[in-house]
């Protein structure tokens, strides 16, 4: 295969929220859209991102902000025994490799002491580093690699080589991006798109209206304090795509790139904005994540909402078989079905199965999703479910 | 005229946000995609890298169908570091990182606009291989496309395919009307008056919206380009006649059949 056809994965989630304010304007209203003609609950995605990076940060690994691989020395010697046109150097593997140690080793980098092709710890890089490291040789890579060592090791000194690698992008960095106007090189672009959380029905913004007791009064029965919390409660259609081959291409290295992809997945699932946290206690899980594979193109499935659910039968419930329903429209009427549906949900409804699989354990999920980037990563192909069924 | 073609594309969502040149705390939406916008979301379903010419994009000539209007959503950003450190500045130390912000600075407040609940179709004309590249890679992205801000994914099909030889406006008439259920349900006739606004040199009306580059490091420049604006009438789908059969809207509201049922303030003035 000439070239690998990008991987998207996609998170899409149904959660409900009890009365709440998780999100709201400089009024004090719940965030609002209108969708499909309906006033609907709304939570900016930038709300949601804020709450996911949060919780990715809880476990990060640490002392290792800058995620990270062992294997610079190879993944370079590799990069420079490229044509020039592939972002190389041209050189064959013995001047690669030479010039890639006396390049490592620049970076005082000590080797492993149990696998000399290894550094001793790992260290966070990116594609774009190593190309500004390659292109920092300006074309001298076979004139240095053909120099006595000591020549070597002077010219590499001469390089910008900590520069080009020392500013890693931590795993958050690639994946949610970062701008900087003033140094380009430090620009990453965001590997994860997260779009705003609609609710999939109509929604009415309600009042709360509240007195405080002064406690200490006694002279009259009158309240300390009035006030109204505005508040709305809601099933909310929260969706984000992560493009694993521009994480890859930010990190460098598939281990790298899984664990970020993973670590996403479950911060993106689990976190909550905390708006109003302390007065309304609105911290739940999904009743539904739906993880979808593809190698065409990412499908957004609001469209499933746009004429707003009811909820004659449950809101969660209704909202969930709308869900299947879209995944399989959007199937059959543009052929986009995804390589793989991996879905958590505890809802009985049997359209689920049929659409998206047994519901398993999420961390179950998580693992499937981390052994199929692994194969992806590998450079094999995902082949779609259907091939590898026996004619069905 | 046979290498010519027109991509058509159909950009709706929930929400979209076509900002044109707006800059710094208030970052505003046009009602309808600028040319910045949507070159913007071709390049990176290429996945150009920003710094990569988008000289090809640029002379494409450009059109865009009003299918469902929206309205205007604002929204309320604030901006801030959740450890509680200072806002970085746009500045960076011998280390090269970011410096913070002296005096400290710890939220930054936006007003960002956006149309909610709009659909539109736009239609790009210009040489038919580089049409069919990108109409490729609409359906195969390289980065997840989005409709003028990275929030606000597409949904439902962004091609709508090619036409060959073909000029803007004929193919703004043909294409069929894209909108919603619910808005659709809202014009009674058999035919819709759409607004669009088409590229075109002889035009008497300028838009800013043509970008340079999207090269961070230098910015995006915009220049002008000469547009038109006109309406087309389309077929609605569902005939007057008929749609007075729908329990939902009872027969005494539906105009007479063959009776003009939208009101067009501006057909008085000619437009």
């Amino acid at each position: 295969m000439p070239h690998q056809p990008n991987l998207f994965v996609e998170i899409h989630i149904l959660q409900s929220l009890p009365p709440s304010n998780i999100n709201r304007d400089d009024s004090g209203t719940p965030k609002q859209a209108l969708y499909g003609g309906a006033r609907r609950a709304r939570v900016s995605s930038q709300a949601w991102k804020r709450a996911t990076r949060i919780e990715f940060a809880k476990d990060q690994p640490a002392g290792d902000q800058a995620t990270r691989t062992k294997r610079i020395a190879a993944l370079l010697t590799e990069r420079l025994a490229r044509p020039a046109t592939d972002g190389g150097a041209g050189l064959d593997t013995a001047q690669s490799e030479r010039l890639a140690t006396a390049l490592v080793g620049e970076l005082g980098i000590a080797k492993s002491t149990k696998k000399d092709e290894q550094s001793a710890y790992l260290l966070f890089f990116g594609k774009r580093q190593l190309d500004t490291l390659v292109a920092s040789l300006d074309g001298r890579g076979a004139q240095l690699a053909a120099l006595p060592d000591a020549d070597l090791k002077n010219e590499v000194k001469k390089l910008p080589v900590v520069e080009a690698l020392a500013t890693g992008h931590p795993a958050e960095v690639a994946l949610f991006g970062r701008m900087v106007a003033d140094l380009p090189k430090l620009n990453v672009d965001a590997a994860v798109q997260v779009a705003h959380a609609l609710s999939t029905h109509a929604v009415r913004t309600e009042f709360d209206y509240y007195t405080a007791v002064d406690d200490e009064n006694v002279e009259d029965s009158g309240a300390g304090m009035i006030g109204t919390v505005e508040f709305n409660s809601s099933t909310l259609y929260r969706y984000a795509v992560l493009g694993v081959h521009q994480l890859r291409d930010n990190l460098s290295s598939p281990e790298a790139t899984r664990d970020a992809a993973k670590r996403f997945l479950d911060a993106f699932t689990r976190s909550m904005p905390t708006g109003h946290q302390n007065s309304f206690a609105h911290r739940t899980l999904p009743h539904l994540v739906l993880v979808t594979l593809r190698a065409d193109q990412p499908v957004n499935l609001v469209s499933a909402f746009e004429k707003p659910v009811t909820g004659t039968s449950g809101l969660a419930s209704e909202s969930a078989v709308r869900l299947a329903e879209e995944l399989r429209a959007v199937g059959t009427s543009w052929g986009t079905v995804p390589l793989r549906t991996l879905a958590t949900y505890a809802l009985g409804e049997k359209e689920l199965e049929a659409a998206f699989g047994p519901s398993r354990l999420f961390p179950e999920l998580l693992d499937e999703v981390d052994d199929l980037l692994e194969t992806w990563l590998a450079g094999k192909p995902l082949l779609p479910i259907a091939a590898e069924d026996d004619g069905r | 005229m046979t290498d010519q073609a027109i991509l058509v594309l159909r950009l709706a969502a929930p929400l979209q946000s076509w900002g044109g040149p707006s800059r710094y705390n208030r970052r505003e939406t046009l009602p309808q995609p600028t040319k910045s916008g949507v070159l913007g979301l071709l390049a990176a379903a290429e996945g150009r890298p920003r710094e990569a010419s988008i000289a090809d994009l640029v002379d494409l000539d450009m059109g865009v169908r009003v299918d469902q209007p929206g309205t205007l959503l604002r929204d309320y950003h604030t901006v801030s570091d959740h450890r509680g450190l200072a806002l970085p500045s746009a500045k960076v130390d011998g280390k090269r990182v970011q410096k913070r912000t002296t005096p400290a600075k710890y939220t930054g407040v936006t007003q960002r606009y956006y149309l909610q609940d709009a659909v539109f179709v736009v239609a790009l004309r210009g040489s038919a291989p580089l049409l069919a590249g990108l109409e490729r890679a609409v359906r195969h992205p390289a980065f997840p496309l989005s409709l003028g801000r990275r929030s606000c994914p597409p949904t439902g099909r962004v091609s709508l395919g090619l036409h060959h030889d073909a000029d803007l406006t004929a193919v703004l008439g043909t294409v069929p009307w894209e909108a919603a259920e619910h808005h659709r349900r809202r014009i009674r006739g058999s035919e819709v008056t759409l607004e669009a606004t088409v590229e075109d040199p002889a035009g008497e009306v300028l838009a800013a919206d043509v970008p340079d580059t999207y090269d961070l490091k230098t910015g995006t420049a915009f220049g002008q380009r000469a547009v038109r604006h006109l309406w087309v009438r389309i077929p609605t789908g569902h005939d007057a006649a008929n749609s007075g059969d729908s329990p939902a809207s009872p027969a005494s509201d539906i105009p007479a059949a063959g009776a003009d049922p939208g009101h067009d303030p501006f057909a008085l003035l000619g437009w």
